[in-house]
C-alpha cells in the first residue's frame, strides 16, 4: 500500500507504554504500522490540490488537543480512515520503500506535522454551515501535536496556524491539566474548540455506569470545558470591544466558543472502537418519527429536557414517568445494544440490528462474531466515528475567511487599516503577502530546515522576493530583517513534500531556504511598511537548564553548530552562551531537556557530550517599598537620579506574561486597566517608560517625577540601564520579576555633553540596584503544578514523596465512578529532579505524574543572609556564574547627597 | 600640594613658566586626556618636561580620585589640563573632593578656547552662553541646546559651540557586558556640527516655528586654535557644513549681531566673500 509513507505520525514519546520501557523508536514503528492498515488515500494531481486551496471557504485548519492517553491517536485514526489523506497521484509504489528507513530514523525528531485530508460533506448538510461554502469538498489540514505537557510549546506553534481545535477528553478521567493548559492557549489565540468525549466504551464496559450517572459525567465535562473557555475568552480581557464588523453568523461562530451538545459542538463515542455521534446524528434518526426538524429536536436531547413516553409529552422538570431526553433517546438504545451483545442475548441483538437496518451492512464474517468484536463491528456500522467527527469539524469549525476576521487584531501588530491588516481580515489572496512561520521542520538535508507556517494574506510563491522579519524586527529599522527570494514553496503532506508554485492565504505550507534567516519563528511579507505578526506566548517557560560541553574539546565547533540546530528544531528550547563561555540549554522540564540533549548528542552535534546536573532558573524580586529614596550620581557627579522600587501588585506580572498588559498596547487603555484592576494612579500609569527585561518583561519603569528639564533626553539611557539591571539582577544576575521602579526626581547637567549614555546608563543601573537592595529583596523559584493519577492505596506514598520535596497537595479527589484518585499539588521545580522515579518506587509504579510550570513563588528568607535558603541559592548561582561570592554591599550603588 | 595646571591650547611649549617649574619638581604628574587634546602627544610632553607623565582617563578622574590624591598632603602632585583648569572643562568636582580630603590645592591658569575664540575677530564681550554639541545616535538626538542658542541669538550675542569628543568610550553593549573594549576616538568636525544645526532648524520649521538661525546665518569654524596650523573659516551655516577644516579639534561660533569692525575681520576668513557680504549685512548691528 502506498498510503503510509505519505504522512507522518509523530512519535508519542510520553505515551504510557513508553514509560513501561518500550524505546521510542519501537513505539514509532508500531504506530506507523497501525496507520498502514487503516489509512486511505485520495489521489490528486498538484494542480487539483492547488485548485482546492483556492476555495478558502471550504478550508478547515485544525489541531487536535488532548491530555496524554486520552485517545488522541486512535481518534485521529478514524478521521484519516474516513476522509483520506491527500496525496499526489504521481507518487508511486517505489517511494514507500525509498523513504521507509528515513521515516523510521527520523520519527524521533519530528514532533508535530500536518496531515491534509479531503472530505465531501453530504449536500443536505451544507445548509448547517451558515458562513457560506464553495462546493461540498473540504480540505482539512489537521495538525497533530504531542500530548505531554513538556511539549506544550509544540502545541502553541500548531495552534497559531490553525483556526479550530478538536478537544479530546477521556470521559472517565475528565478534564486534566494538559487539557486545560492547551485549551487556555487555544482560547487566547481565538481558536474555536469543539469537544469530543472519548472512551465511552470504558464507561459502559468497565465502570458499568448508570445512564443518569453517565449523563452527569458528560455534563460535568462540558461545564468544566466551558468554564475554561469563559475564563480565558478574549472579549473579557483588556482588548474588550472587538472592533470588527462581523455578520451575524460569523459573530455566532466567534462568540459561541462555548461548546454545547445541543448545538452539535460536542461529540461522544469511542475512538478505539471507531464509533462516535453528536446529537445531530440522533436527531436525524428521530426527526421523521417526531415530524420536527433535526435542529429543533437537538435542543431536546441534552440538558433538563424530560420526556414522558406514555403521554408523549416534554417538560423541563422531570417527575413521575418522565425520562431525560438524552437518556431516553440516546443512551438507552446504546445501553440496550451493549447489553444485548455483551451478554450474548442473540435474539435481542438480532431484533435491534433489524430495527436499525444494520443487518445488511454487516459482512457475513462480522455476523458470525459475538461479544466484544461483534459490538465493535456493529457500533462502527451504526455510528461511524469518521462521519460524525468530520461533520462536526466541517460544520462547526470556522474557515480561514471567518476566523481571520476576528483573529487579525490579535495577530497583527501594525495599524488596523494598513494593506496587510485588511488583507488578513478579508483573507484576500490579491493583498500583499503576510505569512507566519511557526516552527522549523528538519529536512533530510542535515542541519537544514523547512520553515513551516500559515499564509494569512496574499500568496507565497517560489521565487517571490520577500521581507523575512524575525521577532526583533522593528518597522523602519534594519535589524532582524532580510530581503530574499523564496527558494521554493512546498506542500508538506506529512513527511513527504511536493513543490508547488504558489500557496494562497488561508493555507499551511513550507518554505525552503528561509531557515538561515530566522531562528525559530518570524513573519514573511511583501509589504514594505508591514509590522510583525505577534510572537507566540508559551504557557510553559524554560526554567530548567543544564550546561553542556564537548567531551573532546576539539569538537567545540560541532557543539556550537549543533546548539544552533537544536534551537531551531524546538519551538521553546533556549541555547545560551554564558559570559564564562559555558553553553547552556534551557527547557521546560527535566524530560524536555533530556530529549533535547539526546537530540543534540545524536542528531544535531553528533559528538559525545558532558552534561552538568540540571539547574533551575530563579528570579529576583522585592517584597516591599525601598526604605529610603535611593540616589546615585553619574561618574562626573553632575547628574543625580532619585528612585524607589516597590513590588508590583499580585497578578500583574502574570498579566504581563500573558500579554493582557503589554508595551505596545494603547496607552490610555492600558492605564485604565491598571487603574481599575491594580489601583494604579492613572497619571502614573500613563507614564510607563518601559517593560523589562527585553522590552516586554514583567518589571516596570515609571516616571513619577514632575517638571524635570531635559528628562526626555536621558530617557533612552535610563531605559537601557533598566533593561540591563532587570536582566541581570543585583543578587545573582538572574532576571528580575514583579518590580516597579519609580523615578521620583532627576537632577541633570544643563549641557547634553555631560549626560550622554556613558554617564547615565551605569548610573541608572546603580540606582536600580540600590532600590532593590533597600526594598527587602527576595528570590523567586519556579513551581510546578503536578497532577498525579493513581489508585487509592498509592495516595499515602504520594504524600510522603511530596512532603520530602517541599511540595504540598492542593486538591485530592476521586474520579467519579472509578477507583482512581487525582492528586494535584504544587512542587518546586528545584525538587522535581528524579521526582517521577521516586514517586514510582514509592507507589509500586502505580502513580503517573504530569508536571507543568505553574507560577513563581517566593523562597522564604533573606537572600542577603548567606545561611538562609535563598542565601544559599544566591551564593551558588554567583559561584556558578563566576561572580564574587557575596552580593556587593549597598554603598557600592547608593550615593550620598 | 595638589596643582591644577593649565597647558594652553597649542603644543607642549604653551605651558606657563610657573607651571613648568611645578611640573619639573612634582612627585607625580598626571595628564587629563579625555576632555580635550593637544596637538602634541604624551611622549612630546615627557620629552619637553624631561620626566614621566601619567595619563589619567575619565574612569581614573571620576571614579578613582584616591589614586590621584595619594600622598598629595606631603608631596606635590601636578594635574595637567589642556586649556585652562576652569575653562571649558570644569574640574570643580575634583576640587571638592580634594577639599573633603583636607588637601591644599593651587590653580595655574592658561589660555582656554573660551578666550582664544576671540582670534576670529568676534569680540569676547558679546558672547552669550557657551554650549556643547553632542554626537547623535540613532535613538538619542538631544537638541535642548537649541533653546540656549536661540536665547543668545535673540539678544544678538555670539554663541561658542564646543564640539563633542569621544575618547576611550565604550559601546553600550560593551558597557553592559563590562568589557574593557573601547571605541576608536571620534572628534566632531565643524561640518558635522553645522549639519546637525541645520537639521534642528529644519525640525523647528516643520513644527511651525521660525528657527533662531537658518542656513544663511553667518558662522565661524575654528580648528586647532593656538597650534601652528590653526584654521579659521567664516561663512553661512550651509557653507560651513560643506567645509573641511582638517584635523581636530574643532569649534564653531554662531555669530549674533556684528559690529562693522567684527564683519571686516571675519571677511578676511570668508569661504565665499560674495555670499558673506550679502548675508553679513543682515546681522549688522543696527
Amino acid at each position: 500500500m502506498v498510503a503510509t509513507n505519505l504522512f507522518t505520525w509523530q512519535c508519542d514519546l510520553y505515551h504510557p507504554s513508553f514509560l513501561h520501557g518500550l524505546t521510542n523508536r519501537q513505539l514509532c514503528i508500531r504506530k506507523g504500522e497501525e496507520y498502514r492498515r487503516t489509512a486511505k488515500m485520495v489521489n490528486f494531481t498538484i494542480d487539483q490540490i492547488r485548485a482546492i486551496m483556492d476555495k478558502k471557504k471550504n478550508i478547515r485548519n485544525m489541531s487536535v488537543i488532548a491530555h496524554v492517553d486520552h485517545g488522541k491517536s486512535t481518534l485521529t485514526d478514524s478521521l484519516v480512515s474516513k476522509a483520506g489523506i491527500i496525496a499526489n497521484s504521481k507518487a508511486g509504489e517505489t517511494r514507500f520503500t525509498d523513504t521507509r528507513k528515513d521515516e523510521q530514523d527520523r520519527c524521533i525528531t519530528i514532533k508535530s506535522t500536518a496531515i491534509s485530508l479531503y472530505y465531501e460533506l453530504r449536500e443536505e448538510d451544507l445548509s448547517y454551515i451558515t458562513t457560506g461554502t464553495d462546493g461540498n469538498g473540504f480540505l482539512i489540514n489537521l495538525i497533530d501535536s504531542p500530548g505531554h505537557v513538556d511539549f506544550s510549546s509544540e502545541v502553541t506553534a500548531a495552534l497559531r496556524v490553525t483556526d479550530g481545535a478538536l478537544v479530546v477528553v477521556d470521559c472517565v478521567s475528565g478534564v486534566c491539566v494538559q487539557t486545560e493548559t492547551v485549551l487556555r492557549q487555544a482560547i487566547s489565540e481565538r481558536i474555536k474548540p469543539v469537544l469530543f468525549m472519548n472512551k465511552m466504551d470504558r464507561a459502559l464496559l468497565e465502570l458499568q455506569l448508570e445512564q443518569e450517572d453517565l449523563y452527569l459525567t458528560f455534563q460535568r465535562i462540558v461545564e468544566s470545558v466551558n468554564v475554561i473557555v469563559a475564563t480565558y475568552c478574549p472579549d473579557d480581557g483588556p482588548m474588550g470591544n472587538i472592533q470588527v464588523s462581523l455578520t451575524y453568523s460569523e459573530y455566532t461562530v466567534f462568540y459561541c466558543s462555548q461548546v454545547q451538545p445541543t448545538a452539535g459542538t460536542v461529540g461522544f463515542g469511542s475512538g478505539l472502537h471507531g464509533w462516535a455521534f453528536t446529537l445531530k446524528q440522533f436527531a436525524e434518526i428521530y426527526a421523521a418519527k417526531f415530524k420536527i426538524q433535526p435542529a429543533k429536536l437537538m435542543k431536546r436531547l441534552f440538558g433538563d429536557q424530560f420526556y414522558n413516553p406514555k403521554e408523549k409529552k416534554w417538560n423541563k422538570v422531570g417527575g413521575e414517568g418522565y425520562v431525560r431526553g438524552f437518556n431516553q433517546f440516546i443512551l438507552d438504545p446504546i445501553f440496550k445494544m451493549f447489553d444485548a451483545i455483551m451478554n450474548f442475548k442473540t435474539e435481542e441483538t438480532n431484533k435491534l440490528l433489524e430495527k436499525l437496518n444494520l443487518k445488511d451492512k454487516l459482512s457475513s464474517e462480522e455476523k458470525a462474531m459475538e461479544g466484544k468484536p461483534l459490538m465493535k463491528a456493529v457500533m462502527r456500522k451504526w455510528l461511524p466515528a469518521g462521519d460524525a467527527l468530520l461533520q462536526m469539524i466541517t460544520i462547526h469549525l470556522p474557515s480561514p475567511v471567518t476566523s481571520q476576521k476576528y483573529r487579525m487584531e490579535l495577530l497583527y501588530e501594525g495599524p488596523r487599516d494598513d494593506p496587510v491588516a485588511i488583507g488578513i481580515k478579508e483573507c484576500n489572496p490579491e493583498a500583499p503577502l503576510c505569512m507566519y512561520v511557526s516552527k522549523m521542520v528538519p529536512t533530510s538535508d542535515k542541519g537544514r530546515f523547512y520553515a513551516f507556517g500559515r499564509v494569512f494574506s496574499g500568496k507565497v510563491a517560489t521565487g517571490l522576493k520577500c521581507r523575512i522579519m524575525g521577532p526583533n524586527y522593528i518597522p523602519g529599522k534594519k535589524e532582524d530583517l532580510n530581503v530574499k527570494q523564496i527558494q521554493r514553496t512546498i506542500l508538506m503532506m506529512g513527511r513527504y513534500t511536493e513543490s508547488i508554485e504558489d500557496v494562497p492565504c488561508g493555507n499551511i505550507c513550507g518554505l525552503v531556504g528561509v531557515d538561515q534567516y530566522l531562528v525559530k519563528t518570524g513573519t514573511i511579507t511583501t509589504y514594505e511598511q508591514a509590522h510583525n505578526l505577534k510572537v507566540m506566548k508559551f504557557s510553559v517557560s524554560p526554567v530548567v537548564r543544564v550546561a553542556v560541553e564537548a567531551k573532546n574539546p576539539s569538537d567545540l565547533p560541532k557543539l556550537v553548530e549543533g546548539l544552533k540546530r537544536l534551537a531551531k528544531s524546538d519551538p521553546m528550547v533556549q541555547t545560551i552562551i554564558e559570559e564564562s563561555g559555558e553553553h547552556i540549554v534551557a527547557g521546560a522540564g527535566e524530560l524536555h531537556l533530556e530529549i533535547c540533549l539526546k537530540d543534540l548528542e545524536e542528531d544535531h552535534a553528533c559528538i559525545p557530550l558532558k552534561k552538568s546536573d540540571p539547574v533551575v532558573s530563579y528570579r529576583e524580586t522585592v517584597s516591599a517599598e525601598s526604605n529610603q529614596m535611593c540616589l546615585s550620581k553619574s561618574p562626573n557627579k553632575h547628574n543625580r537620579l532619585f528612585l524607589k522600587a516597590v513590588n508590583l501588585p499580585e497578578g500583574l506580572p502574570e498579566d504581563i506574561d500573558t500579554g493582557k498588559v503589554e508595551p505596545r498596547q494603547d496607552l490610555k487603555v492600558r492605564a485604565r486597566y491598571l487603574a481599575d484592576n491594580y489601583d494604579f494612579d492613572v497619571a502614573e500609569a500613563r507614564k510607563i517608560w518601559a517593560f523589562g527585561p527585553e522590552t516586554t518583561g514583567p518589571n516596570l519603569l515609571i516616571d513619577c517625577s514632575k517638571g524635570v528639564q531635559y528628562l526626555n533626553e536621558i530617557k533612552d539611557s535610563v531605559v537601557a540601564g533598566f533593561m540591563w539591571a532587570s536582566k541581570e539582577g543585583v543578587m545573582c544576575e538572574e532576571n528580575c520579576r514583579g518590580i516597579r521602579f519609580n523615578i521620583h526626581d532627576v537632577t541633570l547637567h544643563t549641557d547634553a555633553i555631560h549626560r550622554g549614555g556613558g554617564q547615565i546608563i551605569p548610573t541608572a543601573r546603580r540606582v536600580l540596584y540600590a532600590c532593590i537592595l533597600t526594598a527587602e529583596p527576595r528570590i523567586l523559584e519556579p513551581v510546578y503544578l503536578v497532577e498525579i493519577q493513581c489508585p487509592e492505596n498509592a495516595v499515602g506514598g504520594i504524600y510522603g514523596v511530596l512532603n520530602r520535596r517541599r511540595g504540598h497537595v492542593v486538591e485530592e479527589a476521586q474520579v467519579s465512578g472509578t477507583p482512581m484518585f487525582v492528586v494535584k499539588a504544587y512542587l518546586p521545580v528545584n525538587e522535581s529532579f528524579g521526582f517521577t522515579a521516586d514517586l514510582r518506587s514509592n507507589t509500586g509504579g502505580q502513580a503517573f505524574p504530569q508536571c507543568v510550570f505553574d507560577h513563581w513563588q517566593i523562597l522564604t528568607g533573606d537572600p542577603l543572609d548567606a545561611t538562609s535558603k535563598p542565601g544559599i541559592v544566591v551564593f551558588e548561582t554567583r559561584k556558578r556564574k563566576g561572580l564574587s561570592e557575596t552580593v556587593p554591599p549597598l554603598d557600592k550603588y547608593l550615593d550620598k547627597l | 600640594m595638589f596643582y591644577f595646571i593649565g597647558l594652553g591650547l597649542g603644543d607642549a611649549k604653551d605651558i606657563t613658566v610657573k607651571g613648568l617649574e611645578i611640573v619639573k619638581g612634582a612627585k607625580r604628574v598626571y595628564l587629563e586626556a579625555y576632555t580635550s587634546i593637544l596637538t602634541d602627544g604624551k611622549e612630546k610632553l615627557e620629552e619637553f618636561y624631561g620626566r614621566e607623565v601619567i595619563l589619567a582617563d575619565r574612569d581614573m578622574v571620576e571614579q578613582q580620585s584616591d589614586e590621584l590624591f595619594q600622598d598629595a598632603d606631603e608631596e606635590d602632585v601636578a594635574f595637567l589640563v589642556v586649556g585652562d583648569p576652569f575653562g571649558a572643562t570644569t574640574h570643580s568636582d575634583l576640587v571638592l573632593r580634594a577639599q573633603q580630603k583636607g588637601l591644599q590645592y593651587k590653580v595655574i591658569h592658561n589660555a582656554s578656547i573660551l578666550n582664544a575664540a576671540g582670534c576670529c575677530g568676534l569680540q569676547l564681550y558679546s558672547f552669550g552662553e557657551v554650549i556643547s554639541i553632542v554626537f547623535w545616535t540613532d535613538t538619542w538626538k538631544p537638541d535642548s541646546y537649541y533653546e540656549r542658542i536661540a536665547a543668545n541669538c535673540k539678544r544678538g550675542l555670539h554663541t561658542l559651540c564646543l564640539l563633542d569628543i569621544k575618547v576611550k568610550e565604550q559601546s553600550i553593549e560593551n558597557l553592559m557586558k563590562g568589557r574593557q573594549i573601547y571605541e576608536p576616538p571620534r572628534y566632531m568636525t565643524v561640518s558635522q556640527a553645522a549639519c546637525q544645526l541645520l537639521e534642528i532648524a529644519e525640525r523647528k520649521r516643520n513644527a511651525g516655528e521660525i528657527p533662531a538661525f537658518t542656513e544663511n546665518t553667518i558662522c565661524v569654524g575654528l580648528s586647532r586654535v593656538g597650534a601652528e596650523d590653526q584654521r579659521i573659516a567664516s561663512g553661512t551655516l550651509k557653507e560651513l557644513s560643506q567645509t573641511d577644516l582638517g584635523n581636530p579639534l574643532h569649534s564653531l561660533v554662531i555669530a549674533g549681531h556684528m559690529h562693522p569692525l567684527e564683519i571686516d575681520m571675519l571677511r578676511e576668513f570668508a569661504v565665499n566673500p560674495t555670499t558673506f557680504n550679502t548675508f553679513s549685512e543682515d546681522q549688522k548691528v543696527k
